[in-house]
């Protein structure tokens, strides 16, 4: 089948998932080695995606780990009940 | 690859069962490696770090009194993350930032069409290195409505797949989907503009003398 455009905007989420069936990844394929608009945004998404998992984004903050430890010891000696 | 997920997913409940035996320190192993990811989960939908930290320990707390009720089906980071999720809405709710209404647009099946790039390589991935990229990037994230940010952390931050996904928000497998994909195009969207404007920024003053 060919496909338009918005066809591969309605299916970007799930290629780039790889959870689309094999013919319609080599029709999605075939569009964009000939749409350079689309090639950029599969690409451009793509490279959102892969920056936001970047663990580098979002540091925890100073004596995060401390603090948490001190509220949970607060609470597990105050009986620390687990029902 | 899935028998080192098994493994772990083994240790874990070994380890449950020796703090719910009455080990309770054994509770800060379970959740070292979770620290950031739950941080992170209620970073992205508060957008304020104090927040942010509050309801992180607030769903720490939480996942040790219901251990016991933890069912086994899921691996724990998900009921973590679910937890997370929860208290992230409710602080939200506290706040009253937003109405909850507002929230969940009826016209998410409108037609949409997304900022031409004339070049994928405005957005290289390499860019996370550079600070400023990054502050850009969380920018983006604070501008998406909430909805989409509790997909995008769930999904894109924290690796979870679509079904476990759909299951903490509450949704069918395919309005998660639906939802998933118009989120991560406004995120690109609005990193895209925030990327431009900075080009634009750095041009002008580059040119004023």
């Amino acid at each position: 089948m060919k496909l338009n455009c918005k066809h591969i905007w309605r299916e970007l989420s799930n290629y780039l998932d790889g959870e689309v069936p094999p013919e319609v990844r080599r029709d999605i394929e075939a569009h964009v080695a000939q749409c350079r608009h689309c090639a950029a945004l599969l690409d451009s998404t793509h490279n959102v995606i892969v920056l936001i998992a970047d663990e580098r984004r979002l540091e925890l903050p100073v004596g995060f780990s401390a603090r948490l430890r001190e509220r949970l010891e607060r609470e597990l000696t105050k009986g620390g009940r687990l029902d | 690859m899935p028998d080192l997920l098994a493994d772990k997913k083994d240790r874990e409940f070994k380890l449950i069962d020796r703090i719910l035996s009455g080990h309770h320190e054994g509770f800060y192993e379970l959740i070292a490696p979770y620290q950031r990811r739950v941080f992170m989960t209620a970073f992205d939908i508060l957008q304020v770090e104090a927040d942010a930290e509050e309801v992180a320990q607030e769903a720490f707390l939480k996942a040790f009194r219901n251990l016991r009720s933890f069912r086994r089906e899921a691996q724990f980071s998900t009921w973590l993350l679910r937890i997370t999720v929860n208290e992230a809405r409710m602080r939200l709710r506290q706040r009253r930032e937003i109405s909850f209404d507002a929230v969940f647009p009826t016209n998410e099946e409108a037609d949409f069409t997304p900022i031409f790039l004339a070049d994928w390589r405005e957005i290289p991935v390499e860019a996370v290195l550079r600070e400023e990229t990054r502050r850009l990037l969380c920018e983006s994230i604070a501008a998406l409505p909430e909805h989409y940010r509790e997909i995008i952390t769930l999904r894109d931050v924290n690796g979870l797949n679509n079904a476990e996904t759909a299951e903490i928000l509450g949704l069918s497998l395919g309005n998660a989907k639906v939802r998933l994909l118009r989120a991560r195009i406004m995120l690109r969207d609005l990193f895209v503009e925030r990327l431009r404007d900075r080009k634009r920024h750095r041009l002008s003053r580059e040119v004023t003398p």
